[in-house]
């Protein structure tokens, strides 16, 4: 199983808590793994995901059942295709009553695929609520807690409790603020090859640009690999 | 052995899904494991022989010699219950010929276990069909459905008014059928197979389909309502002695 087939959804109930920018970092980084990628955006506003990735996005919308269909069919569909989808905080409730009423996490791991999601925790009470109705409702995705540092320091470990296989908390460093003018521009990719060419950003920033992508890219490597491991414990047991 | 069972799926009025119950009633004593047959009165083209084509026999309920496949065979068929879906305008006199012919007499003797699943419209006109059907079942397990299929609104009603007629009938229980998403529907309509066999994404050959995943999941959630719903009156204890835990996985 692992993340070659996989879906991994990004979601909060919260906005600006940089699920946009995990969606992104994400896509960019299996697209310089040279894994298939596509993308779904959920989500309204500036900076959408469909912004930065206009050529591996589809915007997707799930009010009505064949926006649905054209969404959560692809979604278990085990074609070796990476997929990510960034909920907005918008269709957060809509999204996860749809999946949960349709039994995509079953069906997701039925067909051989890993459904993972990757919750942004904040520190409100709605947040908490919401992870808590989510681990009840899906028991056989991978529930991993991301922790945005640009949030503040973690405190909040007890009411966000990695659940499922192969789950943990992920950490997203926090971006330094001479970044982020950069990072939040579109067209701007992480997985752009020319990067280190680019004229308009300093040398320092490059260098930081890409000792924070270090760190990303191992925690999703270490999920990728804990994903793998738990599954393949599952399959010596049975 | 134990006692035969008749369901009787029926209401006055046209339109208000007797079929689509009578369907999910088949697909859940299949997945009870209860030996069914089915007869459906919508002679001579019936919309519910399409789905359940294996066990279902068209009949004219108003012919004697149909009257006689139905009732002489309770005791010899295979089958453990019968569920006869009553074509629109029949139930009474359906009610009346099996008054007649001495079927609600031997239910009340405790030979034969007896129920109404009586359709229910929105019109006060459904709720006038009630104290025409009471006089006849008798000691039968009624069962007044609420069936939403249709976006049929029950709220007009007045509860004192909708009790008056309720409790005309001794021991009746409501059941409410939860509206099924229309492209569902329509979907199941197109591949005419057991709403069941649907979920399991299998054709009406027993072959693998192609159906969409969301309108299973849409299917297997409300099957799981509307099972939910016979599960509470205890319709399995009712037709038969014994049951199988956790059947709703059939649906998956």
């Amino acid at each position: 199983m692992s993340f070659h087939n996989s879906v991994i959804i990004v979601a909060s109930p919260r906005p600006r808590v940089g699920k946009t920018l995990l969606a992104r970092l994400l896509v960019d980084y299996y697209t310089q793994e040279q894994r298939q990628v596509r993308a779904f955006d959920l989500s309204n506003g500036e900076g959408s995901l469909a912004d930065f990735l206009p050529q591996q996005v589809t915007v997707s919308a799930i009010d009505g059942v064949s926006g649905q269909m054209a969404l959560f069919d692809l979604l278990v569909t085990a074609d070796e295709i990476v997929k990510i989808v960034d909920v907005g905080h918008e269709s957060y409730e809509s999204f996860f009553t749809v999946a949960h009423r349709i039994g995509f996490a079953d069906e997701a791991r039925k067909r051989g695929i890993a459904p993972v999601i990757l919750f942004m925790i904040s520190p409100d009470r709605a947040a908490a609520d919401a992870y808590r109705g989510m681990n009840a409702r899906f028991r056989r995705a991978t529930l991993s807690p991301v922790h945005n540092e640009m949030l503040g320091p973690n405190q909040l470990r007890d009411r966000f409790p990695p659940a499922g296989l192969g789950a943990a908390l992920l950490r997203m460093p926090a971006l330094a603020p001479g970044l982020r003018k950069y990072v939040e521009t579109p067209p701007f990719s992480f997985a752009d090859t020319q990067l280190a060419n680019a004229k308009h950003i300093p040398l320092d920033v490059h260098i930081e640009l890409q000792r924070w992508l270090r760190k990303m890219h191992l925690e999703f490597r270490e999920l990728d690999l804990r994903v793998l491991l738990a599954d393949l414990q599952a399959s010596i047991r049975l | 052995m134990a006692k035969p069972a008749v369901i009787l799926v029926g209401a006055d009025k046209g339109g208000v899904g007797k079929t689509t119950v009578s369907r999910t009633l088949l697909d859940y004593f299949s997945a009870h494991h209860i030996p069914t047959r089915a007869f459906d009165t919508e002679a001579p083209r019936g919309t519910l022989k399409r789905f359940h084509p294996g066990v279902t026999e068209i009949v004219d309920v108003t012919q004697i010699a149909d009257q006689m496949k139905i009732f002489d065979t309770l005791g010899s068929a295979d089958a453990k219950v019968t569920v006869i879906d009553v074509r629109a305008g029949l139930l009474s006199p359906t009610l009346q010929a099996l008054n007649d012919i001495g079927f609600i007499d031997s239910a009340k003797k405790g030979q034969i276990t007896f129920a109404v699943f009586h359709i229910l419209g929105p019109s006060i006109a459904s709720l006038e069909e009630i104290s025409q059907t009471a006089e006849f079942v008798g000691d039968a397990s009624y069962f007044l459905v609420k069936n939403h299929i249709n976006e049929t609104s029950f709220f007009d009603w007045d509860p004192a008014t909708y009790n008056s007629y309720f409790n005309q009938i001794k021991g009746a229980q409501d059941l409410t059928i939860p509206k099924l998403n229309e492209m569902a529907t329509e979907q199941v309509e197109v591949a005419s197979v057991p709403y069941v066999q649907f979920v399991a994404n299998k054709n009406a050959k027993g072959e693998a389909a192609n159906f969409s995943f969301v309108l299973r999941g849409y299917v297997r959630h409300w099957l799981g309502q509307v099972w939910g719903e016979f599960d509470r009156v205890k319709l399995n204890e009712l037709v038969a002695s014994k049951s199988e835990s956790n059947v709703r996985q059939a649906a998956s």
